[in-house]
């Protein structure tokens, strides 16, 4: 193994366990703004370190800081402490492994040798994804039934019956896709979707399997646990259900679990249906082969989003009441000149990579970094659908939730999972 | 090498976990040393690059069926006076031990009576999808199906029977 | 008086509203609305920005008490007990004395009002025949890291003034 060798493992293993967390933070901070926006205010916007608030985000710091620093509880009535500190650890790792199958970019080809942008190159893909959430509701299941609170063993139970019903209508919806693509691969996925249909359409799962994407996308929302399929925790009936007994970094656990089970899910809904990494109508040879003009428009693109962007931080990071010498305003100066200086960045880099004297390996990197930018984008508007549809929809009942799953989404991915084959079948 | 001594583990494992089912009080801590169990069954499974065997076994025995398992056992709220009392347990277990001596004998026989050679049964792409699917779907398909009606006839059977209980109350 | 029927339709029977789907994407339209309205301008915003931005506070506002004065500085209160008396949190405790600034008989000379008690219901002004004691502070907000000085003493409920002028207190319309 050469030191390049050894250097792309360390970073596509630092990608996969770096990004997942690093999300947290975002859609601990999107959830909040996103909720507050929702509703007609401003969220979380206080916390702030020698001024800066970062729109909020110093917010998740304070927060994590008081779960960390808070005293680590066990009640005493618990009888079974080792499943108890188990439950919560079963729900974070496992949320974190399941993101090791996803490809975040194209095959990288540096020197004439390829290198997998993936954490783990297992070939079963998708069905790692299915392994790990069926391992997730024991943390849950666990939890609830170690509390030896009422609350928390309904939570637990509801936890149990609701992942068993929508892992169900999950999975075919995952056969009907696996009989288009012919591969359980993700990455052989990904790539597949890089492809037009008719010449014009890019090939993704969406427009291949319309209705396996609200089967998937619904049973995922349940399998997470969040709105309207939050029966687990249902504050309004059963307090806070399987975390009930938990407080300090315990309970942090299953809530930071909770938001990289969200990211993970996104990435693998973008992956699965959303053309993973993929930019419409620009597959990898594509971009390799155009990669001047691309970045030439990038690079004139650029300056004029970073205008809009900071035209944007000024008008809003002001305060919205007299005030002397308004300390936001100076912080948005601040914001404005590093997004002016980030942006100079990005258009040297540009310049120097692929403009000026392009190398075969440096137009890789660009392309890859490209796909990287395209995957994350869409796991984070993935996540913003997650955080919306929780503010929109309230929660089912549940012989609803029930009904929805059995008698609904059942028939639903059976139904589609003969259409898919006779199509592909009579196209074949 | 390293593949011998992951198999070591994953064996020692799973033999372990079979003991801490058969010997654990509790039915909870009983089937959670069962996952153990079948999840270094997966383990071996992935030893031998049966990546969906592996797979499978994650997601069906240890992921569905057991925390089916789990389900009911939580759902039946089993307090620590519902367990059962067994005495004379290790007595049962020495006996049953000296009465399989006999048959794990044979088994030794048989397998040392194998004849040496190239011990590599396990073909080439065995335990993938695609190798799995031609001999289920190409080789086996009678037995397949026969079984899939085997269990159809047995989810029948078990929504009857919810069923009729429903109508007698 | 009839009492009015009013009859709502049932709704969510047509296929459409079955399907659900499609509900669903219109309500999330509506939020999205918000979001963005939000996103682009967030003075449009419904928050009033609380510590630096205070509350208008009307006449008929129940705040912290105070105890009201003549013109020449005495006080009115003449220690009748009514307010006391009438406090259902029982929060007034007055010790009365001799008068001596020759307006009448009595006056407290300890009047004390537990703020931790008061569940700031007004009986006490509506009780007082002297117009004495009054809820118009425009205080909301009583914050202190010890029990003790939130009973507050009789030279505090002097010097507080109201922050209304006379006539907007009198037409507050109780």
């Amino acid at each position: 193994m050469s030191q390049l060798d050894i250097l792309m493992v360390v970073l596509r293993v630092a990608f996969g366990a770096f990004i997942p967390i690093c999300f947290i933070a975002i859609g601990v901070w999107m959830e909040r703004r996103g909720a507050g926006f929702i509703q007609d205010r401003l969220g979380p916007n206080r916390c702030n370190i020698f001024g800066f608030r970062a729109g909020g985000l110093v917010q998740n710091l304070a927060d994590g800081v008081k779960l960390i620093f808070k005293e680590d509880m066990i009640a005493g009535h618990i009888q079974h402490k080792f499943y108890f500190v188990l439950a919560p650890v079963l729900v974070f790792f496992t949320a974190l492994v399941s993101f090791a199958v996803i490809p975040f970019a194209d095959t990288l080809i540096l020197g004439g040798k390829s290198y997998i942008m993936q954490t783990v190159p297992l070939d079963i893909g998708i069905l790692w994804f299915l392994a790990c959430t069926g391992f997730a509701v024991y943390g849950i299941i666990l939890a609830g039934w170690s509390s030896h609170n009422k609350y928390g063993i309904l939570g637990g139970l509801r936890s149990a019956a609701q992942v068993i019903a929508y892992e169900i209508p999950m999975g075919l919806a995952i056969v009907s896709l696996l009989v288009v693509y012919g591969t359980v691969n993700l990455s052989e996925i990904a790539r597949f979707q890089g492809q037009l249909l008719f010449g014009f359409i890019p090939m993704w799962g969406v427009i291949l399997q319309p209705l396996g994407v609200v089967i998937f996308i619904v049973a995922a929302f349940a399998e997470t646990n969040r709105t309207p399929f939050d029966f687990a925790e249902g504050e309004s009936e059963i307090v806070a259900g399987f975390h009930i007994e938990y407080s300090s970094m315990k309970f942090g656990m299953f809530f930071l679990g909770e938001y990289v089970a969200m990211f993970v899910s996104s990435a693998i809904i973008v992956t699965l249906f959303f053309g993973g990494y993929q930019i419409p109508w620009l597959a990898t040879e594509t971009m390799v082969a155009y990669a001047q003009p691309i970045a030439i428009v990038l690079m004139l693109l650029l300056p004029v989003i970073t205008y809009y962007f900071t035209n944007w931080i000024r008008k809003n990071n002001v305060s919205h009441y007299n005030r002397q010498n308004d300390p936001l305003v100076r912080e948005a100066n601040v914001y404005i000149k590093i997004c002016w200086i980030l942006a100079a960045a990005v258009e040297l880099i540009l310049l120097t990579l692929v403009v000026i004297n392009p190398s075969a390996d440096g137009v890789r990197i660009f392309v890859v970094l490209l796909q990287m930018a395209s995957f994350l984008l869409k796991a984070t508007i993935m996540c913003f659908v997650y955080v919306w549809v929780r503010w929109t929809l309230p929660r089912f009942r549940y012989d609803q939730l029930q009904k929805l799953g059995w008698q609904i989404l059942l028939p639903m991915s059976l139904v589609n999972i003969f259409i898919t084959s006779a199509v592909v079948v009579a196209l074949s | 090498m390293l593949s011998q001594w992951l198999f070591y583990a994953f064996a020692t494992v799973s033999v372990l976990g079979a003991l801490g089912l058969i010997l654990s009080r509790h039915p909870m801590n009983g089937a959670l040393w069962f996952v153990v169990t079948l999840v270094s069954l997966a383990g071996l499974y992935s030893l031998l690059s049966a990546s969906l065997l592996f797979a499978l076994q994650l997601i069906v025995y240890a992921g569905a069926i057991m925390s089916l398992i789990i389900f009911i056992i939580m759902f039946l709220n089993i307090q620590p006076a519902d367990i059962p009392d067994e005495k004379g347990k290790w007595a049962y277990l020495l006996g049953g031990c000296l009465a399989v001596i006999p048959i794990g004998l044979l088994l030794l026989k048989i397998v040392s009576s194998l004849p040496e050679g190239d011990v590599d049964i396990v073909g080439n792409g065995f335990g993938q999808v695609k190798s799995v699917g031609l001999v289920l779907f190409r080789d086996w398909l009678l037995p397949f199906e026969i079984v899939s009606i085997l269990l159809l006839v047995a989810l029948v059977g078990a929504v009857v029977l919810a069923g009729k209980k429903e109508m007698t109350q | 008086m009839t009492v009015k029927i009013k009859t709502l339709e049932r709704q969510g029977s047509t296929f459409i509203e079955k399907l659900y789907l499609v509900e669903v994407f219109r309500g999330m339209r509506t939020t999205f609305g918000h979001f963005w309205r939000i996103l682009l301008d967030n003075s449009k915003s419904y928050v009033r920005h609380y510590p630096e931005v205070k509350p208008e506070i009307t006449p008929r506002w129940r705040g912290r008490h105070r105890l009201t004065t003549h013109e020449d500085g005495t006080m009115k209160c003449v220690a009748c007990f009514m307010c006391q008396t009438n406090c259902p949190s029982h929060c007034i405790s007055i010790e009365a004395g001799e008068r001596v600034d020759g307006k009448s008989e009595k006056m407290p000379i300890r009047f004390e009002i537990d703020l931790l008690e008061c569940i700031y219901c007004g009986y006490c002004v509506e009780a007082c025949p002297m117009d004495a004691i009054r809820m118009d502070t425009g205080i909301y907000s009583v914050i202190s890291s010890e029990r003790s000085s939130v009973v507050k003493g009789m030279d505090e409920l002097l010097a507080t003034p109201g922050a209304f002028s006379e006539e907007d207190y009198k037409k507050r319309g109780l």
